[in-house]
């Protein structure tokens, strides 16, 4: 096992936007565990929106691997408390 | 009759390795873009369907978005050259890596990647955003091939951040471009440093690299995204503060550090190990240590075994800007691997 920082039991708070045509969602806010990889909020969001291709991007600006700790994104991107993620069905920002 | 059905049925999974030919592929680059290079030696022999490639070493499917020096430095701890890996067209193990449709996922990923790098450095990435198409193109193209020049020329425009090198801060006094200043652009160059930093932790204890286990999974591996902030002020900011910042988890054993002077026993025990479990190990940790005149650290916290930077295991001591300027990736981002060695973990 990995050894584990303190921050990584710690909750992030995503605030999920739709970009363009994508539909929004009802909740738009979550918790996540730190610790869990970006791909957790993407396969959410294909879950919820039922769709496949989805373009996901951080603070409107570029799409992280989805292998990143959330943790990290925020800690990096993050502000005002949260984590912004926009998505959009179309490339919004090529 | 219905065993016969099943013989009939029956098949084994083949895996043909390549024996004789060697390729060469560049520290920077990526796996998959070597699709084009193995192609031939197997289109003749592979089923109708769409081919999609990935590699494995020693039955570890590669993440195609590191770069390949990268997982060369950490999955091979004692160098094999040539780097033995199997290349598959089929079977891609969805549930381990993230899809790849060839070069275009490969390209999408590094600009990305360099879009989160100048991000962090100048706390947005219009520049690489307002690229021109051609520009782009011609950046990847020369990641691609590995044409240095060309990627110095087209990634200059980019006007991103660089770390000032220890030698012209300290030369020339009247250096402008300092961290936290605006440039003319109206960009504030923040003075924070991309990483990547990839920790295979180990339980075991080894002496050689060979004796080291093999990463027999990705479970093994954090991947770990954090900035360094470099203070203008601080004229000798080294590879070990740097390391201090990005896992000060693992450098708590420099606390415990016993100089030759000894130990001050009570100092010692009042500072914190988050891995002790009882006041007696602490005590005779210490006790140890006291008995060990020359520097050593005290085996309840985790040790670093291993940096590698660019195949390359740099002396700590070393300006950290040397290292970033020198040894950065295309994509802005400075990959570095660190082997630690954890305590065991006691089963409750």
């Amino acid at each position: 096992m990995a050894a584990e920082s303190p921050s990584s039991v710690r909750k992030v708070v995503v605030h999920l936007r739709a970009t363009g045509d994508a539909p929004i969602l009802k909740q738009a806010k979550f918790k996540i565990l730190g610790s869990d990889k970006f791909a957790k909020v993407i396969d959410f969001l294909r879950r919820q929106l039922h769709r496949d291709t989805l373009f996901v991007y951080v603070n409107s600006a570029f799409s992280p691997n989805p292998d990143e700790l959330v943790i990290d994104l925020y800690n990096n991107f993050g502000f005002d408390g949260k984590l912004v993620v926009n998505y959009a069905c179309s490339m919004a920002w090529g | 009759m219905e065993a016969q059905k099943y013989v009939w049925d029956g098949a084994i999974p083949l895996q043909i390795h390549l024996h004789e030919s060697q390729i060469l592929a560049p520290r920077i680059g990526y796996l998959p873009l070597l699709a084009s290079l193995l192609k031939p030696y197997f289109s003749s022999t592979l089923p109708p369907g769409v081919d999609t490639i990935w590699f494995d070493y020693n039955g570890l499917p590669l993440k195609w978005y590191i770069p390949t020096g990268v997982l060369f430095d950490l999955l091979c701890a004692e160098p094999e050259r040539p780097w033995n890996l199997t290349v598959h067209f089929r079977g891609y193990p969805g549930t381990v890596l993230i899809p790849c449709e060839g070069e275009d996922s490969v390209k999408w990923s590094y600009i990305n990647s360099l879009k989160e790098a100048a991000y962090i450095m100048n706390g947005n990435c219009k520049n690489v955003m307002n690229m021109s198409q051609s520009d782009q193109l011609e950046l990847w193209h020369s990641v691609m091939n590995g044409n240095l020049e060309t990627y110095q020329r087209v990634s200059s425009k980019l006007k991103l951040a660089t770390v000032e090198d220890e030698h012209t801060s300290l030369c020339s006094s009247k250096s402008q471009q300092g961290f936290g200043e605006t440039d003319l652009a109206g960009q504030v160059k923040t003075g924070r440093v991309p990483v990547r930093l990839y920790v295979w932790s180990v339980s075991e204890d080894f002496d050689d690299l060979e004796d080291m286990p093999k990463v027999d999974s990705w479970e093994k591996i954090s991947y770990i995204n954090r900035p360094v902030e470099i203070h203008k002020e601080d004229k000798c900011f080294t590879l070990h503060d740097a390391l201090k910042i990005l896992v000060p988890e693992f450098f708590s054993n420099d606390l415990m550090n016993v100089k030759s002077a000894g130990v001050d026993f009570e100092d010692a025990l009042r500072i914190p190990s988050e891995d002790v479990s009882s006041d007696k190990v602490v005590e005779d940790h210490v006790q140890n240590a006291y008995e060990h005149r020359e520097a050593c650290s005290i085996s309840s916290s985790a040790e670093i075994k291993l940096i590698r930077i660019q195949g390359i295991e740099p002396k700590l001591e070393i300006p950290f800007s040397w290292v970033v300027n020198n040894l950065m990736n295309p994509d802005y981002f400075l990959h570095i691997c660190v082997c630690v060695k954890v305590p065991q973990q006691n089963s409750t």
